[in-house]
This record gives structure tokens, sequence and C-alpha cells, in this order.
């Protein structure tokens, strides 16, 4: 009737055939070629195999999530390494094919001696390769300068370690200068090792002091390019010594053993060469300290002597000091004597000279007291009373003032005369002018 | 010591200054003329370890 299938039967005779075409469980050796843990416990993965470099074969696998967290933990006690993308693994396999999902396969053991053992055997076989060739001593034998200053650094810009690197060694809290130039390369994958040999072919031509290889944190992914034998040979032969810092804490890489040195992080290889100038620097102190030393020994014997010197200067001067002394203290005492004799005659001379002066002024008051005396009787004698005593009488006029003539005295006016002893008034009644008749006024 | 500063040289001098300074037999008076001397080369070489050299490194690159 329908000459055709539904994917469904077909896929459904698949996964029959499949389990039938494998029914047991099956040791399998393949690389780790993505890892994915998820959040539900599960962990997807892909086992791949390559040959020189070209992948030949891949598959989807997973691990269930009940034998997941013993399976890591196991691998990872026994091989020192965490499981990962990148590792080459022997793991038992059970195959399935879903008709959604397709094929995959149910990881549930995994033997980590063959991957330890895989591991080392390569690295084993490269490392007697290297020794045989005499590729171990050859950097060796470079000397890094007593200050390395240029720089070049192979590594891929885009990791966070170069950051690192660059930032610790150019802000340091010294002022170390140096000079640092970026010779991008791939750092993963298996591409890098090519990579790296061509950055440092490049780097070796431009005068530095030291090539690092700084892997620059990042994944910690399929870290074997840096056991490639063609890499370590590059490295060994470089004229210009190599300092790797790859960053593996448990292990080490043939790059590291063929390097002149190497460092586990970025901030282990700037301290390097920070180290190196503080080292340069603590020469220089040391050598301040000897020659301040030196001076300060120098200094305090002179010191010493000067100290000596003064001491016998002072106890000269204060030997002169005190005689002089003596003297002055004499002197003083004559010049207090001979003031004070000074002193005494200078009041006698004020004394007397007081005496005079008492002397003069009293035969002073005696004159003037006599002048005054004299001066009394004359104006006692000069006094009106005393004239109209006499007989002479003062007349008045209108205005009560004395009339010395008879220029405004007229016919009928009141005159007052005063006497000695009283006074009275009178009307006149003739004005003569000049002499007076005496039997008129009868 | 202004064109091309000597390192090198210049600590070996310090050395010499140094022993120098630490022998009774030196003079007072040179003592002064070293110590100037080592605070010249002390400050020059502190100041190397602190300076960017770039006028070597183009000469030298490319």
């Amino acid at each position: 009737m329908k000459d055709y299938l539904e994917l469904s039967e077909l896929l459904a005779r698949v996964r029959e055939s499949v389990s039938d075409a494998f029914p047991e469980r099956y040791w399998v050796k393949g690389e780790i070629s993505s890892w994915s843990p998820r959040a539900n416990g599960h962990c997807y993965l892909n086992l791949s195999e390559s040959v020189k470099g070209k992948q030949v074969a891949d598959v989807r696998a997973m691990i269930w999530k009940w034998n997941f967290p013993q399976l890591k933990a196991f691998f990872e006690s026994e091989t020192g390494q965490t499981l990962q993308a990148g590792i080459t693994v022997l793991v038992r396999v059970q195959v399935n094919f879903d008709p959604v999902f397709g094929l995959s396969l149910f990881v549930d053991d995994i033997d980590p001696a063959f991957t330890v053992g895989e591991q080392a055997l390569a690295k084993k076989k490269a490392i007697e390769k290297l020794t045989a060739g005499g590729y171990l001593e050859m950097q060796q034998e470079l000397a890094l300068p007593a200050l390395p200053y240029r720089l070049a650094v192979i590594t891929s810009k885009t990791a966070a370690g170069y950051g690192d690197f660059r930032r610790h060694l150019l802000e340091n809290e010294a002022g170390y200068a140096f000079h640092l130039d970026l010779y991008e390369a791939l750092m993963q994958g298996e591409q890098a090792p090519a990579s790296i040999i061509a950055a440092l072919a490049d780097a070796q031509e431009g005068g530095y002091d030291a090539l690092l290889i700084l892997r620059g944190g990042g994944s910690e992914l399929d870290l074997s390019c840096f056991d490639d034998f063609d890499l370590a040979v590059a490295i060994a032969t470089c004229p210009v010594p190599v300092i790797t810092a790859i960053g593996h804490d448990r292990d080490f890489h043939i790059a590291d053993l063929v390097a002149n040195r190497y460092v586990k992080t970025p901030t282990a290889l700037a301290d390097l060469f920070l180290d190196m100038y503080a080292a340069e620097d603590e020469v220089l102190d040391d050598l301040e300290t000897r020659i301040r030393r030196a001076v300060a020994d120098r200094l305090g014997g002179m010191s010493q002597r000067v100290d000596s010197l003064v001491t016998r200067i002072r106890l000269g001067l204060q030997a002169r000091v005190h005689a002089h002394e003596r003297v002055v203290q004499e002197q003083a005492a004559g010049i207090r004597l001979g003031l004070s004799r000074k002193y005494a005659d200078l009041v006698r001379q004020a004394d007397a000279a007081a005496h005079r002066l008492r002397f003069a002024a009293g035969a002073r008051i005696g004159t003037e007291i006599s002048n005054l005396a004299l001066k009394e009787a004359l104006i006692k004698a000069s006094d009106p009373r005393n004239v109209l005593k006499l007989g002479y009488v003062l007349v008045t006029g209108r205005d009560n003032k004395v009339l010395k003539s008879v220029e405004r005295v007229s016919v009928g006016d009141r005159i007052g005369v005063r006497f000695s002893d009283g006074s009275l008034t009178a009307k006149v009644d003739q004005v003569y002018t000049e002499n007076i008749d005496k039997e008129n006024i009868a | 010591m202004e064109e091309k500063f000597d390192y090198a040289k210049a600590v070996k001098e310090l050395e010499e200054i140094a022993a120098k300074v630490e022998d009774p037999a030196t003079k007072l008076d040179d003592i002064d003329a070293l110590v100037g001397r080592s605070n010249a080369l002390l400050k020059a070489c502190r100041e190397y370890l602190r300076t960017v050299k770039e006028k070597i490194d183009k000469l030298d690159k490319e």
C-alpha cells in the first residue's frame, strides 16, 4: 500500500538495530572536545578523535546526574587534573539511539590511569627527544640582563592576564620603568603552537631583553599546546631568553621545561622583573648606608676631638673670666668709695648754697619791708580825712561828685559840704570866678 | 655621563667610593667630595631604574 516509511518507524528500526548491535558497554578512548555540565545535574559532552590535527570522529555523549559528581571527583583526585574539554579519556559507554535526539553515548565509568598514562607517555617521549637534541640546556645558557628593560609579550590581546601583567609591571609603586610590546598569538587550540612559534620568530628580531609567553587566564582549556614538540624546539633555540607564564598549578609543561625560566601567573611574571629592580635598588641603598655610616664614624671621631677641645677652651676661658671678675670687683669697690666721697662733697656744697640763698633772701625781705612802711606813711598823709581835720572841706555837686571848680556850678544849685566830723547842704546864691574876695564871702 | 649613562659603571664607582670613605687613610677633606659624588651617582642610578629609555629603543627597533 504505502511505499514509504514514517520517519519514526525508520528511526525505531535504527534504534533496534543499534541496541542489537551494541548490547554491552564498551571502553572507548576519546578526547573531550566539548564539555557542559548543566544546572539539572547531567553533563553533556562531545567525544572526538583527531588524527594529525584533523577530526576523524565526533559524537555526543552524556553523563547522568546520578553518576556525574562521583565520576568527576574520582577522576580529578586520581589525575590531579580537572575533568574538562581537551583531555583524552578512556570511558565506559553504552551506545544509545533516540529517534528525536539521535546517537549518543551514555558514560558511566572512567579510567583515570589511562589519561595520566597517555599524557605522561606523550610528554615523556617529547622530553626524551628534546633531551637527546640538547634542547633543555639551550635557554639556560642565555643570561637575562641584570636589568631587563625591553620586553616582548606573546599572548592573546584579549587575555585578562595580559592586562594584569601590564598593570602590575607598569604601575608599580617604586616607579620602575619598562618598555613593553605585544606580539599577538593564539594561546589555545590546535593552531596555538604554530601561532606562538611565528610570534617568537617575529619578536626575537626586536632587540628585546626577554620574550614572555603569557597564557593569561581565560579558561584552562587544552593546555596541551604547551607540550607541543615543535614549540619546545622554537623556544629552546630562541637566541633571546624566553620566560613562560602558562599558569597551570598542578603540572608543568614542556614549554616551561625548555624556557629560560617559568612562573605560574602573570602577576608572578611582573614580580620577577620588579624584584630584579628592587634588588638593584637595595644594592644602591646598601652602598648609601655604607658611605653614610663611614662618614658618620669619621665625623663621630672628629666630634669627640672637637668636644674635648671645647671643654679645654671652656675651662681656660672660665679661669680667665674669674680673674677678670676679681679685677672688676676691686675696681668697682674703688669706684664706689670714690663716688661716696664725691657725693658727700656735693651734699656739703648744696647745703652751703642753700644757706647763702636763705641769707640773701632774708636781706631782700628786710628792704622790702622798710619800703612798704614808707609807702604806708605817704598814703596815710594823703588821706582826705586827715586833710579835712586841718580845716579843708569837700564840696559835692548835684550828682554827689566832688566839685573841683566853679565851672559847672550855677546859682540856686544844691551843694553838699563835707567836714571831718559831718556834712551839710547849702544853696548857691553867688558864683565868682577867679580870685576869691574874703569880704564877699564873709 | 650625560649622553649614555652606564649603570654598571656607576655602581662600581659607588663601591669604590664606599671603600675609600671606609679607609681611615682617606683625608677628611677628600671625604666631602666623595660624598658629593656618591650622592650624584645614587641619584642618577635610582633615576635610571625609573626612566623610560625610548631613544635607545627606537634605534634598535625594526
